[in-house]
């Protein structure tokens, strides 16, 4: 009990700092904001042409979730990155409390701070495209979307966990930011692929958010989806500890944790 | 001085050769990005594959083009040798144009390699008989490209976050090139931006040929690409000059 | 019991060079290196840039794991240990990185507080004092990117103090520090010492090594050269004396560097050391005692133009310098 309420205290405490800090680099922010909105407009511009209002109403709720997923993927896997460029890696690691609760607290706030870019692009759509969003119930629709936010910081987690050995993470985290937005649901429905590609879809916990948030906001029942999806985080948290000390070893035997 | 200057200095200031960063950024990506919007037209039911194939692929062009030239600048400033370069008596103009040759050759490349590769993955039909075409708008695509390069680079020896310049300059370009959305479709103010844009004609120009069109039917298209860009390179080119005079007065070159 | 023990630790890289040809190259930075810290010691390590210091200290701290060899630290081993270890052990390094720069001061040594689970009530009255001990109070509300180097590096203090580990680790702190922010750091250190702390700091800076260690061991290429009291190394070399030779040599047969053998060569000898100055060199000649040799160097070094000769007692530097260039 008392390990639990202090690691619950570390990832508070972390949250609440890092937050902080992305407060202040509001500049680089901006772009995590601003990039998805480039590719929501264009998605509008595009579904606008087809002249259905309904058709409209569904990509802007999935242009608004669309760029949580680019916050996660792109910044995630750079984040331990950062801490290595700013030589605190070495630092988190040297602590005696598992990297895993000082990781994660990190995507924690990216998840936190994504929630700026769905508000932004719901009002852009709003601005510019005239989309009214209705949501038959607010309190599933607020449920479905924590634990969507959630269970993409577990994933970024684990993604951040993952390239933590290698210097050029972001890179793949630059390469994942289109396949996500193309295979979670957000604006293409999954029975457009083959049942392959659906699998992978599946395994990725955005995609039963969005169906969740859909649902929420149709009145329809999201609770199984919401189930799924905080199955599915937590799942991610756990794959993402159990990896984080594995791979901190590696990076101890392969001297990659310092910069140089 | 002309080419081997540039090439030592794309190699040495732009470490995106490294395959592990080359790989997914500029081959990969790209064949997502068609998909993506393949994808979001088919959702949609508008627009046709070969659409978003020729219109993504050649603007995917625009990562190398603005990335490395701004990259190219930016990076000298990082490792304090701007500086240097610049108190050299070889003549600028030849020294940024040299730099910007290789550059180009990449863009090319890049967007030769998504159109090829998504076309096969997609099961487009690119006619063999268009390549030639496809190859030379392209060519000129990704030159009037990096003339705007060019021109961003200058700027980013302003700001700090050239990333985040060249982020939203490709934003831009995706956005009113017409690249997902023809120019009449789009409203009439971000059309008339998009025809003063590098790309806008090219990509036009290269959906023509895809459709078998032949060059000469084309040539005005290309003919204006090529002046947009050459347009964009000297104003690159003087806003260059202008920095490096006032960064010289205001000691702003350095990163400190 | 000794506080830090290490046997024969040894560290090999492997570097690869090339993208398309991959070149495979081991590097050893540590070949075998023993020594043992007491309680309340101030041990130094001594070494030129490049002869595994760092390397030595990381495998110490658990961030990288010997290839072989073992150490221990109050008898937890570092590798098998590594998660009990890291709470008895504090780890500051120079440089102005290591902080989270858009935080305050006091939110980075809050962030440390809770990852080293200081408990919670005690949190602010730890971090008060440590601002207090390091001179920051009054400034922990600013953010780190405002700050000098030198207030960088007490905050670094501060950060590796926060749960009082029994012992504490700084890499080269006082490493592009000015000298008055480097003369309050080593004041820093001092009042740590005479406060009971356990200290391993590396340097490179030898009066600082003289001024503050009570026993120092010489890395050169990943090997122990020496150990002891700074007056035991200064002993080995103060048995005689130190001639220094001011040249303005050009390059060419007039270069002062082509005669450094003939130099070492003569009777009484013991080494010799060519220092770069602004306008030439000085040469620096080790010389056993009761032996005069000023006359055989200056006849050695005919047909260069030179400046002031002076014959003076050694140093701990040139101990040091004899040390790792031998």
């Amino acid at each position: 009990m008392r390990g639990f309420m202090r690691g619950a205290r570390v990832l508070g405490v972390g949250w609440i700092l890092q937050l902080k800090i992305l407060a202040v680099s509001a500049f680089d922010g901006i772009l995590n904001i601003i990039y998805p909105l480039f590719f929501a407009t264009t998605a509008l511009l595009m579904f606008r042409q087809s002249g259905d209002p309904q058709a409209l109403v569904y990509a802007g709720l999935g242009a608004a979730v669309m760029g949580t997923w680019s916050a996660m993927a792109t910044s995630a896997s750079g984040a331990l990155q950062g801490q290595r460029w700013q030589g605190t890696l070495e630092l988190l690691v040297t602590a005696p409390t598992r990297v895993a609760l000082a990781v994660l607290p990190i995507t924690a706030a990216l998840a936190t701070v994504a929630l700026y870019s769905l508000v932004a692009t719901l009002i852009w759509g709003r601005v510019l495209f005239g989309i009214e969003v209705h949501i038959a119930s607010p309190l599933a629709f607020a449920v479905a979307l924590l634990v969507t936010l959630a269970s993409l910081a577990t994933f970024g987690f684990l993604l951040s966990v993952t390239v933590v050995r290698y210097r050029t993470g972001w890179a793949l985290g630059n390469l994942l930011e289109y396949p996500g937005w193309l295979l979670c649901g957000f604006l293409v429905p999954l029975d457009l692929f083959p049942e392959w590609v659906r699998v992978i879809a599946r395994a990725l916990p955005p995609t039963w958010g969005m169906d969740a948030i859909r649902a929420a906001a149709a009145g329809l029942d999201p609770w199984f989806d919401i189930a799924v999806c905080a199955g599915l985080g937590v799942g991610y948290a756990a794959l993402g500890a159990f990896l984080s000390e594995r791979l901190i070893d590696s990076a101890r035997r392969h001297a990659t944790l310092a910069l140089t | 001085m002309l080419t081997v200057g540039g090439v030592i200095s794309f190699r040495g200031l732009f470490n995106w050769l490294n395959p592990y960063v080359y790989v997914p950024t500029m081959l990969v990506a790209p064949i997502f990005q068609i998909l993506l919007f393949v994808y979001i037209g088919r959702s949609a039911g508008v627009g046709t594959d070969a659409f978003y194939l020729v219109g993504n692929a050649v603007q995917y062009a625009s990562i190398p083009c603005l990335f490395a030239m701004a990259n190219t600048i930016a990076g000298e400033r990082w490792t304090q040798t701007l500086g240097i370069v610049l108190s050299t008596p070889a003549n600028r103009v030849a020294l940024f144009v040299g730099r910007s040759l290789p550059v180009i050759a990449n863009g090319w490349f890049v967007a030769m390699f998504s159109l090829f590769v998504g076309g096969w993955v997609l099961g487009v039909d690119l006619p063999v008989s268009a390549w030639p075409g496809i190859a030379l708008t392209i060519a000129i695509a990704s030159a009037s490209c990096t003339g705007l390069g060019l021109l961003q680079a200058a700027l980013a020896l302003r700001v700090r976050s050239t990333a985040v310049l060249s982020n939203i300059v490709f934003g831009v370009l995706l956005v009113f090139t017409g690249t997902n959305v023809a120019l009449d479709s789009l409203p009439e103010w971000m059309a008339t931006a998009g025809r003063l844009m590098p790309l806008t004609h090219a990509i036009e120009a290269c959906r023509e040929v895809v459709a078998g069109a032949s060059l000469s039917a084309v040539a005005p298209l290309l003919l204006r690409e090529g002046l947009i860009g050459a347009v964009f390179a000297v104003l690159g080119l003087a806003a260059l000059r202008w920095v490096e005079a006032e960064s010289r007065r205001h000691a702003t070159l350095e990163l400190q | 019991m000794s506080i830090l023990e290490a046997h024969d630790l040894r560290r090999t890289f492997t570097t690869t060079t090339g993208v398309l040809r991959r070149n495979r190259k081991q590097v050893e930075a540590v070949r075998g290196v023993s020594f043992a810290i007491e309680p309340g010691e101030l041990f130094g390590l001594l070494g030129p840039n490049g002869a595994g210091k760092t390397t030595t200290i990381k495998m110490l701290i658990t961030l990288l794991l010997p290839t072989a060899g073992s150490a221990n630290i109050l008898g937890l081993d570092v590798v098998r240990d590594a998660r009990e270890v890291r709470r008895h052990i504090g780890y500051v390094f120079g440089g102005d990185r290591g902080l989270y720069e858009r935080l305050s001061a006091q939110d980075n040594l809050r962030y440390f507080a809770e990852l080293y689970a200081v408990p919670a009530r005690d949190q602010r009255a730890r971090i008060g004092e440590l601002l207090e001990l390091v001179g920051l109070t009054g400034r922990e509300k600013e953010r780190v990117e405002g700050f000098s180097r030198g207030m960088r590096q007490r905050l670094h203090i501060a950060r590796g103090l926060l749960h009082d580990p029994a012992l504490l680790f700084l890499d080269e702190p006082s490493i592009g520090i000015d000298p008055v922010g480097a003369r309050e750091l080593r004041a820093t250190i001092a009042g740590l010492r005479s406060a009971g702390k356990t200290i391993l700091l590396t340097t490179h800076y030898m009066f600082e090594a003289d001024e503050l260690c009570d026993r120092i061991a010489v890395l050169s290429q990943g090997e122990l050269v020496a150990e002891g009291t700074p007056a035991q190394l200064k002993a080995r070399v103060t048995a005689g004396s130190v001639v220094e030779v001011e040249t303005f040599s050009g390059v060419g047969p007039a270069d002062v560097r082509g005669k450094v053998d003939a130099v070492g060569a003569l009777p009484g000898v013991r080494s010799v050391v060519v220092d770069d100055r602004p306008d030439g060199e000085t040469v620096v000649v080790q010389v056993e005692p009761g032996v005069d040799v000023t006359a055989a160097v200056l006849g050695t070094l005919s047909g260069i133009r030179v400046g002031r000769v002076v014959t003076r007692e050694p140093t701990l530097e040139d101990a040091y310098v004899q040390l790792v260039s031998s």
